[in-house]
């Protein structure tokens, strides 16, 4: 397979707290993601995934180590320079959802909308079309954020993870506030999102949720301890299904 | 950069408006402050001067007797270097009392002129001529404002113990003796009622030369070689002024407005700055994670900070605007009360320089301060943001509302101090701006001065006597009056605010517009009716009713230049002038010439300040409460929105709306009053420093204003009560507030 790399990181270094208090979280971390992945990484609570997602994204600093995103090492960037780079190349979603209160959805999408592109007209034409693709009808997407279900609330989310077209969409737990129909809903955006060539990273512990995965990360001790390549995604095959299970088991989840 | 920001700030704009609406008003509030005091600053004295110019008003204007007058003087002053061009007027200057003058009998040297005689230099400009064949007068617009003499009313002057009664026949415009801030005011006859007028008081005519001098020529030089001139002949100057005194005491109340206006508006600025660095700061703690996800999808720190500190900025800028506005519709009252003192009245147009100048000067503070207040920012990582993890600071509500309470009190202290020394304790406030006020001054007959004070001191409702007489006397720079007293140790009101009063009969303190001129130690020359002498300065005295154009002399002294005290000042243990004053003059005829009801006139006069201080007073504490009111709204705003939880749980577990009303509004009550109680007692230290630099603008260099602890006491009270249950009224939304409203947040 011939994959071309979209993040590459090496030698990653983190640690939180200080002296005796000091707890590092990876010492040397080494890390690939692929263009036309759906990257899963899982792992135990505490492993430091949310970590490594938002070092990957540059919404995090590591204390050393470089991550070359498409070619620029984006731990030598100021803020300022951060800012701008995830404004063109990340999206994110959150499991705490984090809309702008007393802000419609639409108005929500559209503060992210601005920061690349200059014409209010085309964003809304973008976010109607995206808006639909996520099941969410006018009168919604009209609503306040405070006025809508968690579920519509996620999805909004992803369509302002999306309006820039990023070239990765980073997702942590997405689905980890939401019931299982809701939960089914959001994966299924990402999923048809995924086939219309979206770059993919998303943590999670749902075994239901890893599935549409195409690619499976498990880190722990500090590191990526193992990986599974599931495939493109059609079903929750059985086959599928035991695939992963396997992996997990190996893994010690 | 503006565009990427507009979404953000349109919707900070929208969240808040109850907020950014109060914000609006105090800066509309500080505009208007500020704009009123740059525009009459602006254009008040260069409207004087223009008027002054339009008048062809002197420079320099020297009165003699008529009977030292003669033709070729005038020739010889126009030689003298500097002097451009001299004028002769002719006039007729008597010690006249004016009856009923703002219902007081007021003593003013008044000086009568014949309203027709041809003018180029001191023009006039009459209105409301009015024809009939009554006696008429036209009286300075000063007369007319505060005097209360309209046109068509009867004025009553009395000379020499005689009236001359006129009707006023319209108003004349002058810039020399329109105020009597100069010791002199004009009265202005036409040509048939002067002649006969002047026939009447031959004795009293004088000459005045007015002159124009050549630019750039000092003034000071000039008086001096006129005065060194006339005594070379002989003549003695009954008085110089000169155009920078009629300046400074017409603009008087003015420049002490434009002063107390801009320490306002800095004040309230103060304030509202205060407020948006609060309201910023709870919107970060508030807001965090909003602020994380907006950098984690793109937001640069800089845009964040534009989308925070825009609102404030352009609220502050539209409301400046507004304040500008309305200070236009305010400004003509302004410029009106301003006319009673000033005696010139003008019409303040728009001014763009000030307009310009408020504008910035709000705006670009607004946007400094609220920068400086959302700097941090920049320092918020994205991650750490949506994680809720940030340096809190707390306490930002306490530490506002301690400033502002403090900064109240410190308006609250001086209005306080101001309405007590007037109202209260209005001896003070006379002691401040006037001279030695007796009960009563009694002119004994001659020869008789010892024998009234005998019966004055065997009298038992007199407190003391003392010999006491304002004369005038003239000096190398022009006339003085002197204060002459028998012993400068027992005056009521001392006057001498540095150096000492004069003991020896060699002696003399100046008033502060000589003070430049002769320094303590230094040597001046006297002269009165004939006779010369020289004196050494002791020290300075302050005269705000002489515009600081006075002298002190011991009897000693005031003998040496050939005068002699003839009036006694009597001070009396009650108000009992008038009774005591009648009976004098049945009984004891054969010893007094002539009385003055002196506790009368000072009642009078405190009346007319009292109105304008009132005046101050009301408008300090209504901005206070104004201003407590905004401030209060803005934090219980915050307040509110921040526990919601905590009430909602409060009303789940059996809290009502009016305990949980009341105990958010007793929370500010130890602050509130610590920092006003605090902010109180610093003021019995820097009180006395504020009254006396804010009134030493006006020529009172020496301030008798006390500071009333009770005063103090009761309006920290009054503060506090007002505080809470203002609190109270706007913590009334918790009524809003559901036990509900938890599981929706
Ligand atoms: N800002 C921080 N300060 C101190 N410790 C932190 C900080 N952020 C994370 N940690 C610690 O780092 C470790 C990894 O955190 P991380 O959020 O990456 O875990 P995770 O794998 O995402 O766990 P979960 O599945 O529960 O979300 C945890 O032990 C956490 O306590
Ligand atoms: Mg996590």
């Amino acid at each position: 397979m011939n994959k071309q790399v979209v993040i590459s990181a090496r030698h990653l270094k983190k640690s939180f707290g200080k002296d005796e208090n000091v707890q590092t979280i990876y010492s040397d971390l080494n890390i690939d993601i692929y263009k036309g992945d759906f990257t899963v990484i899982m792992g135990s609570s505490g492993a430091g995934k949310s970590t490594l997602l938002y070092s990957l994204s540059g919404m995090d600093k590591p204390d050393s180590g470089e991550i070359l995103f498409d070619g620029t090492d984006i731990t030598k960037l100021n803020s300022d320079k951060l800012a701008v780079f995830r404004r063109k190349e990340c999206g994110f979603v959150f499991q705490q959802i984090y809309l702008i209160d007393k802000m419609s959805l639409m108005d929500n999408v559209i503060t992210a909308g601005v920061l690349t592109n200059k014409n209010r007209e085309d964003i809304r034409e973008n976010a109607k079309k995206l808006f639909s693709l996520v099941n969410i009808p006018e009168l919604t997407w009209k609503k306040n954020s405070s006025q809508v279900s968690g579920g519509e609330a996620q999805r909004a989310g992803i369509v302002r993870a999306v309006i820039n077209h990023p070239n990765v969409l980073f997702a942590d737990e997405p689905t980890g506030a939401l019931n299982s129909a809701n939960s089914a809903a959001v994966l299924d955006v990402l999923t048809s999102l995924y086939e219309q060539g979206q770059n993919i990273v998303m943590v999670t512990h749902d075994k239901k949720s890893a599935l549409r995965g195409s690619r499976i990360l498990y880190i722990k001790d500090g590191e990526i301890f193992g990986e599974c390549n599931l495939g493109k995604y059609e079903s929750d095959h059985p086959m599928r299904t035991e695939k992963l299970e396997r992996f997990t088991a190996e893994m010690g989840w | 950069m503006m565009k990427q920001a507009f979404t953000l700030i349109k919707h900070n704009l929208n969240k808040m408006k109850g907020q950014f609406f109060s914000f609006g008003i105090i800066i509309c509030l500080t505009a208007v402050i500020m704009n009123i005091a740059l525009v009459l600053a602006l254009q008040t004295f260069s409207a004087y001067d223009d008027r002054f110019t339009e008048l062809g008003t002197a420079d320099v204007n020297v009165m003699i007797s008529q009977m030292e007058y003669s033709d070729t003087i005038i020739g010889e002053i126009e030689k003298i270097g500097g002097v451009m061009t001299a004028e002769k007027h002719e006039g007729v200057l008597v010690a006249a009392t004016v009856r009923e003058f703002a219902d007081a009998d007021f003593d003013m040297n008044t000086v009568f002129y014949n309203l027709d005689a041809d003018r180029r230099i001191n023009r006039l400009e009459v209105s409301a001529e009015n024809e009939t064949d009554e006696r008429l007068i036209y009286i300075p617009v000063y007369m007319k404002e505060l005097g209360g003499f309209s046109v068509g009313n009867y004025i009553t002057y009395s000379i020499n113990g005689e009236d001359f009664i006129c009707k006023v026949g319209g108003t004349v415009s002058e810039m020399q003796y329109g105020n009597y801030g100069t010791g002199l005011i004009g009265a202005y006859l036409p040509d048939a009622v002067y002649s006969e007028f002047a026939e009447e008081h031959i004795e009293n005519k004088i000459v005045e030369y007015s002159l124009i001098i050549e630019e750039g020529v000092d003034l000071e030089e000039i008086k001096t070689s006129i005065t060194e001139l006339l005594k070379n002949k002989g003549i003695s100057v009954l008085s110089v002024s000169d155009r920078e005194v009629s300046r400074q005491t017409r603009t008087m109340v003015c420049t002490l407005l434009i002063v107390i206006f801009l320490a306002l508006a800095a004040i309230i600025l103060t304030v509202s700055v205060f407020l948006s660095d609060f309201r910023i700061r709870s919107a970060i703690e508030d807001e965090l994670a909003q602020m994380g996800v907006l950098k984690a999808v793109g937001y640069t720190s800089g845009l964040i900070i534009l989308s925070t500190v825009m609102p404030y900025t352009l609220v502050g800028g539209i409301a400046a605007v507004f304040g500008i506005v309305l200070s236009y519709l305010l400004l003509p009252a302004v410029a009106n009360v301003l006319a009673i003192q000033s005696g010139f009245s003008y019409t303040p147009v728009f001014d763009v320089g000030a307009f310009i100048l408020v504008l910035l000067l709000l705006s670009l503070s607004i946007l400094l301060f609220s920068y400086i207040s959302s700097r941090k920012i920049h320092r918020l990582e994205p991650i750490n943001a949506i994680r809720g993890i940030i340096g809190k600071e707390g306490a930002g509500q306490n530490i506002l509302l301690a400033a502002v309470s403090f900064g109240i009190m410190v308006l609250l202290s001086f209005a306080g101090t101001l309405l007590y020394n007037v109202g209260l304790k209005p001896d003070n406030f006379m002691k401040t701006l006037s001279e030695e006020s007796p009960s009563v001054i009694f002119t004994a007959e001659s020869g008789k001065m010892q024998e009234l004070k005998n019966v004055l001191l065997e009298d038992n409702r007199t407190e003391s006597v003392l010999e006491y007489i304002t004369a005038q006397v003239s000096s190398p720079d022009g006339s003085l009056t002197a204060f002459v007293c028998e012993d400068f140790c027992k005056v009521r009101n001392d006057i001498c605010y540095e150096g000492r009063n004069p003991k020896k009969e060699n002696e003399i303190a100046v008033g502060n517009a000589l003070a430049e001129k002769y320094p303590i130690g230094s040597e001046i020359e006297i002269s009165c009716s004939e006779r010369t002498a020289g004196f050494s300065v002791t020290g300075y005295v302050q005269s705000i009713n002489y515009a600081g154009e006075v002298c002190e002399l011991t009897e000693g002294g005031y003998d040496r230049i050939g005068g002699s005290v003839g009036t006694v000042y009597v001070y009396l243990q009650d108000k009992t002038a008038d009774i005591f004053i009648a009976e004098y003059e049945e009984k004891r005829q054969e010893l007094i010439a002539t009385s003055v009801n002196y506790e009368r006139l000072a009642e009078n006069s405190s009346k007319i300040y009292a109105g304008i201080v009132s005046v101050v007073t009301v408008v300090l504490f209504a901005i206070s409460v104004l201003l407590v009111l905004l401030v209060l709204y803005v934090i219980l705003g915050s307040i509110l929105n921040r526990r919601k939880t905590e009430f909602g749980i409060y009303k789940a577990v059996g809290y009502t709306s009016r305990q949980l009303t009341i105990k958010t509004a007793l929370e500010f009550l130890p602050i509130t009053v610590i920092s006003a109680g605090v902010s109180a007692v610093l003021s019995i230290w820097y009180l006395p420093a504020m009254n006396q630099s804010i009134f030493s603008l006006i020529g009172a260099m020496k301030n008798h204003f006390e500071i009333s602890i009770w005063i103090l006491i009761i309006f920290v009270l009054a503060y506090t009560v007002v505080s809470f249950v203002i609190s109270v009224f706007l913590a009334a939304p918790i009524k809003r507030i559901t036990a509900y409203s938890l599981f929706k947040d």
